[in-house]
């Protein structure tokens, strides 16, 4: 960035810096107090230095709203852009990100989340800690499975997950009442019900917890060891309304298919806490096969008016 | 459309002749696909001339109509912001041309699915479309998705349909089910159309 470009453009608002080569955003940038929109895609940025150190105390870290550093060399995303508070806009595709930092929920503004294009393989629960996210873009990463916490996502629009290793997405995702597209092409998503085969049953320490817990057991902490009061604090409601039952670390994961508005059937996965649950969206027992192709007929037809879109083929 | 009338072939010089032309062609009997073709890759894209009808949905790719053709064609313009892209469709028995007008575009075509559908699409081939090609394709040809597979440029497409159509049915790759979904235009002659 050329020197005393804060002296000769004070009330800067918009810099496009794409295609320039910049290896570094130097601390020109620290003395711009109006900037909004800072394009810089298309560089070689990435490398440690590559943010001005003081960013967060700037007065950008206030005003800027968005920010394209697509097209780069970031095999990380820098803590101190995480300190830019005001951020509606972050566009990181086509970098090297391997992951997302859980700190990412400090960006409490941002609206708009590009991350396609990256190597990214897992996505932390704390991305649904953002309060406004409308549009968070993943696609063309490694990622192999979506964390059920995502449907805190209130807000969120869009959803574009195409050629990722996920073959199944949480049921949660169906509580996204505000998601109007949802990419899901290019995914090994299993189309035949499947069987967990892998089921463990419960351990003794499992068992006499459950109990404990259903059937309301009052316990205080000086009755138990500490690791024994964290271990109970950790209880999973079963999702299954008619069973009151609660699992630790044991349980079925099944996969259902829903149908959204009778064109696709979406593989999710529901978890109960044991094989004999029988599963909230099947009337029958969960022994019958069948089962997978007819369930779901209510769940169907609120996500049906819920989802609007859903891009599949 | 019939194999081609006159010899000699087109060069628009502006969209506006571009436009003009088409009507021209479009109102003789016989209309040929080569002649089409060759007239949409004659346009050098010139985005000043274009860009009023190029609005951008932060969500999904958008479809505005630049010109009507007197009911024999519709002529639009496509704007896919980075990773926006289409489901797999088909044409309704129209003809299809596609043009680049500013970054590039993917299109995997695919085979028609079985009568009752039931494993994943087969896929024929695929290209990256560069700025100023003219891609054709009709039902007779197969199925196709496009998609802007950049994450960094956007795109922008000029898609002739002759003859008109607003519905067509999309497709789940993976089995091949269709769906017949109704399309809207974006924006109509320059001005965004609420719907």
């Amino acid at each position: 960035l050329p020197a005393g470009l804060a002296q000769w453009f004070p009330a800067l608002e918009v810099l496009d810096v794409s295609g320039t080569g910049l290896a570094e955003l130097g601390a020109e940038l620290l003395c711009l107090p109006c900037l909004h929109t800072l394009l810089a895609k298309n560089n070689r940025l990435g490398g440690p230095g590559s943010l001005p150190k003081g960013l967060g105390q700037a007065p950008l870290a206030r005003s800027l709203r968005v920010l394209n550093l697509s097209g780069n060399r970031f095999a990380d995303v820098p803590a101190a852009l995480l300190l830019l508070r005001g951020l509606r806009s972050l566009s990181l595709g086509g970098n090297r990100l391997h992951g997302i930092p859980p700190d990412i929920q400090e960006l409490r503004s941002l609206e708009f989340l590009y991350l396609g294009g990256n190597f990214i393989t897992s996505i932390p629960p704390e991305l649904a800690k953002l309060p406004s996210l409308k549009y968070l873009v993943l696609c063309d990463n490694k990622i192999q499975s979506i964390p059920p916490q995502l449907a805190q996502l209130h807000s969120l629009r869009s959803l574009s997950l195409h050629n990722n290793l996920l073959t199944y997405l949480p049921r949660e995702i169906l509580n996204l009442v505000h998601l109007e597209e949802l990419s899901l092409r290019g995914n090994p998503l299993v189309v035949r019900f499947v069987r967990d085969l892998t089921y463990n049953p419960p351990s003794l320490q499992e068992l006499a917890g459950r109990t404990v817990k259903t059937r309301n057991v009052p316990y205080a902490p000086s009755d138990l060891p500490e690791s024994l009061v964290r271990y109970l604090s950790l209880a999973s409601n079963c999702p299954n309304p008619k069973c009151g039952g609660v699992y630790f670390d044991s349980c079925v994961r099944q996969i259902k298919f829903v149908d959204f508005c009778g064109k696709y059937r979406l593989p999710l996965m529901h978890y109960l806490c044991s094989p004999e649950c029988s599963s909230p969206f099947s009337s029958a027992s969960q022994s019958s096969t069948s089962q997978s192709e007819s369930d779901s007929e209510d769940e169907a037809s609120v996500a049906a008016h819920r989802m609007q879109k859903v891009l599949l083929g | 459309m019939e194999q081609p009338v006159q010899t000699e072939m087109w060069k628009a010089r502006s969209l506006e002749e571009l436009v003009r032309i088409l009507h021209q062609i479009f109102a003789e009997d016989k209309v040929s696909v080569e002649e089409v073709q060759a007239l949409m890759e004659s346009y050098e894209s010139n985005p000043e001339e274009w860009l009023q009808y190029a609005k951008f949905d932060q969500y999904r790719y958008t479809r505005n109509l630049v010109d009507n053709g007197n009911g024999k064609f519709n002529l639009m313009i496509l704007c896919w912001g980075e990773g926006h892209g289409s489901s797999i469709h088909d044409h309704t028995d129209s003809h299809c041309f596609m043009k680049i007008l500013q970054g590039n575009l993917k299109e995997t075509l695919f085979e028609w699915p079985e009568k009752k559908g039931n494993g994943e699409m087969i896929k024929k081939s695929e290209r990256v479309l560069r700025e100023n090609q003219c891609a054709y394709i009709n039902d007779s040809i197969g199925l196709h998705r496009v998609e802007n597979i950049s994450h960094t440029e956007t795109a922008v497409s000029l898609h002739l349909y002759s003859p008109p159509f607003d519905t067509c049915n999309t497709f789940d790759q993976r089995t091949g089910h269709k769906h017949k979904v109704t399309m809207t235009f974006y924006s109509q002659f320059g001005e965004r159309t609420v719907c």
